[in-house]
């Protein structure tokens, strides 16, 4: 028992399976494939999880996305109470750095409001995309939320200058955090143009002015072109702890370079230590996760511990749920 | 003031320019030497799609303007790679000395795909007296933000009382053409600050009051001082039928400030400007005042963007 207090050598996660499937859910059009980057606000009786979805494609090809909700009974995380009618959000204008999508979202109370931000997604014509971190605030407990502004809270700069997406949004100890995911590089392959991208940090007082190092956060394992995302920090036995995904740069749409899910560890949420082995999930040998995991989420609730997370087809087919085994309980 | 008209002093089509293949000189900007006069405009190359891509040059002149001297033979400084914000173009081009070197600040274009384009603002520094200038990282350093949310540039820098000044415009909507397909956009001139000229700190609001409508655009200002009064000259035009109707385009107008906070406009105080028959005669646009052994110059483009070369005026008092 004297180490109960300390990390585990390994976090044991028991799959629950998949809790979510977006084509069982009928009558909206903005929700027909995908429920991605699942990102989850407890509230009194239901776990509200925030996740991105797709309409059907226009006439050429192109998907929009949106992001909407599903609402688990608090005390049965396989029971969906309620879905969102709508998307928590309307796309942008024209011309704007989010009309084409809003696309991961991540939750943060602050007082009696919660905090949303967004990447903010455009198209580009010689790259796809390009994506910002947006900024929008809810008065009614997480079911609609305003935009603070049309334009992006945190967009390129010298040391960013492509996407700045994929935020997480965090406060410790009254300190602002907000892990993100910059584009490195964008490079052409049999005639795609793919992005690099890797994990670093923004830091704030406030919420609303930022500053960033400009510095990848967490060591590449596969190659230099290592795409890094869904950096979700966790306070827990004292330390800090980045579940996160991670890809091969290039021919990532297959099992063998695809995602997986990473891990680090940390004291003071600078410095941080990649052992991967510790994750402690990986693909199943068949199902609905056999080829990919990615997008880990981890919350809390009524003392277990969670992991929502995607699988084959960057969560095409919905999301899952794993419980923490060697967890806060024990 | 009474300004004196000297014609157009630069054609793009009487020179051989790197990247200029398609004429255009827009948007000149001045460095002055000892002995001659060091203006910066961009010109404009077609891609493989048939899309403009603009590039900067240079054109050394005399100080009486009366013959050019050189013009860039090298790149004065590259478009940016795959992604990058100044994929497309880099136009306009701001400089000035300091410390030793000549700081250069770009309008970086890059194309999207529901509207034409965005931008940003980008950092340079050259080391040889302008000739040639590197970029600072690959990214902008002033870009939209939540309430400037897109079409960030025509950056113009200058240093009063230790502080970096940048004037600047930034896009407040997109509206379209009255054909309701074309986007049009609407963009406004507004300040930021800096202490080292690399972080900058935008104000959120607009400083110089419309007098067309609120969907007046206001572009490429530029700030000069004397006897404490700073004097501000940029360009307006409306939002839409800007290209062909001379009603609706770009102009040249004029405001004033004892602060640099509080800016009053006075298009009237300028007492120019329009010609007939020019070769600006249809749209004044792009000026740049700056000031050469004690005389007040504004270099600016006519008719078209710039598309036949630019030109110039000389304050008589």
């Amino acid at each position: 028992m004297a180490t109960s207090l300390s990390s585990p050598a390994m976090f044991n996660w028991k799959k629950l399976g998949r809790i979510f499937v977006p084509q069982d859910i009928p009558g909206r059009d903005w929700l027909k494939n995908f429920a991605q980057a699942p990102c989850a606000l407890v509230l009194d009786t239901v776990v509200r999880v925030y996740f991105s979805c797709r309409p059907l494609p226009d006439a050429q090809g192109n998907y929009v996305s949106y992001t909407g909700y599903v609402d688990f009974d608090r005390h049965d995380l396989s029971t969906i109470v309620a879905v969102s009618a709508n998307p928590i959000l309307p796309l942008g204008e024209l011309g704007t750095f989010d009309e084409f999508g809003i696309y991961p979202v991540s939750v943060l109370r602050s007082g009696s409001d919660v905090l949303a931000y967004y990447g903010g997604w455009t198209r580009c014509e010689s790259i796809p995309f390009t994506v910002s971190i947006g900024l929008a605030i809810s008065h009614d407990n997480g079911a609609t939320f305003q935009r603070q502004g049309k334009g992006p809270l945190i967009t390129s700069n010298v040391n960013d200058p492509f996407v700045v997406s994929g935020p997480k949004i965090r406060r410790f100890d009254d300190h602002w955090y907000l892990w993100y995911v910059a584009g490195t590089k964008w490079h052409v392959h049999d005639g795609r143009v793919e992005a690099v991208y890797k994990i670093r940090l923004a830091t704030s007082e406030d919420g609303y002015r930022w500053h960033r190092s400009g510095e990848n956060q967490i060591a590449d394992k596969l190659e230099v072109d290592e795409c890094q995302a869904s950096p979700d920090v966790f306070k827990f036995r004292d330390r800090y702890h980045m579940f996160f995904c991670y890809k091969y740069g290039l021919d990532f749409r297959n099992s063998e370079r695809g995602y997986r899910i990473g891990y680090a560890v940390s004291d003071d949420l600078v410095n941080w230590t990649r052992d991967d082995s510790k994750a402690g999930i990986d693909v199943s040998s068949q199902g609905w996760d056999s080829e990919s995991v990615s997008y880990p989420h981890v919350f809390e609730v009524d003392g277990k511990i969670y992991m929502l997370y995607l699988g084959n087809e960057f969560g095409k087919h919905g999301f899952g749920l794993a419980q923490l085994t060697n967890g806060a309980d024990q | 003031m009474r300004w004196k008209k000297l014609g157009k002093v630069f054609d793009p089509s009487e020179h051989r320019l790197l990247g200029g293949t398609s004429g255009y000189a827009q948007s000149p900007q001045a460095l002055v030497f000892d002995d001659f006069v060091r203006v910066y405009f961009s010109t404009r190359e077609k891609d493989q799609t048939g899309k403009f891509l603009s590039n900067v040059a240079f054109a050394d002149f005399d100080k009486a303007f009366t013959k050019v001297l050189n013009t860039s033979t090298r790149s004065v400084i590259s478009r940016g790679g795959l992604g990058c914000f100044d994929e497309h173009g880099i136009f306009p081009f701001n400089v000035l000395r300091h410390g030793g070197k000549v700081l250069g600040y770009t309008t970086g274009w890059n194309r999207r795909i529901s509207v034409s384009t965005d931008a940003a603002i980008g950092h340079a520094v050259s080391e040889d007296e302008g000739l040639t200038f590197n970029k600072i990282g690959l990214g902008p350093v002033l870009s939209a933000s939540l309430h400037q949310p897109c079409l960030v540039g025509d950056a113009y820098v200058r240093v009063f009382g230790g502080l970096f000044h940048m004037w600047y415009i930034f896009g407040a909507r997109w509206m379209t053409e009255p054909d309701g397909v074309t986007p049009a956009r609407v963009y406004k001139i507004a300040h930021a600050t800096s202490k080292n000229g690399v972080d900058w700190v935008p104000e959120d609001q607009c400083i110089i009051r419309d007098v067309l409508d609120t969907d007046e655009c206001q572009a490429l200002p530029s700030v000069i001082e004397r006897n404490g009064t700073y004097h501000m000259f940029f360009c307006y035009r409306n939002a839409t039928g800007f290209r062909h109707d001379p009603k609706r385009a770009y102009r040249i107008g004029y405001a004033q400030s004892g602060d640099l906070t509080n800016w009053t406009r006075n298009d009237a105080d300028l007492h120019v400007f329009r010609s007939s028959g020019e070769w600006d005669s249809d749209m004044q646009c792009y000026p740049h005042v700056f000031e050469m052994d004690a005389d007040i110059y504004l270099l600016y483009n006519g008719n078209e963007f710039g598309r036949f070369g630019f030109g110039l005026a000389v304050l008589e008092n």
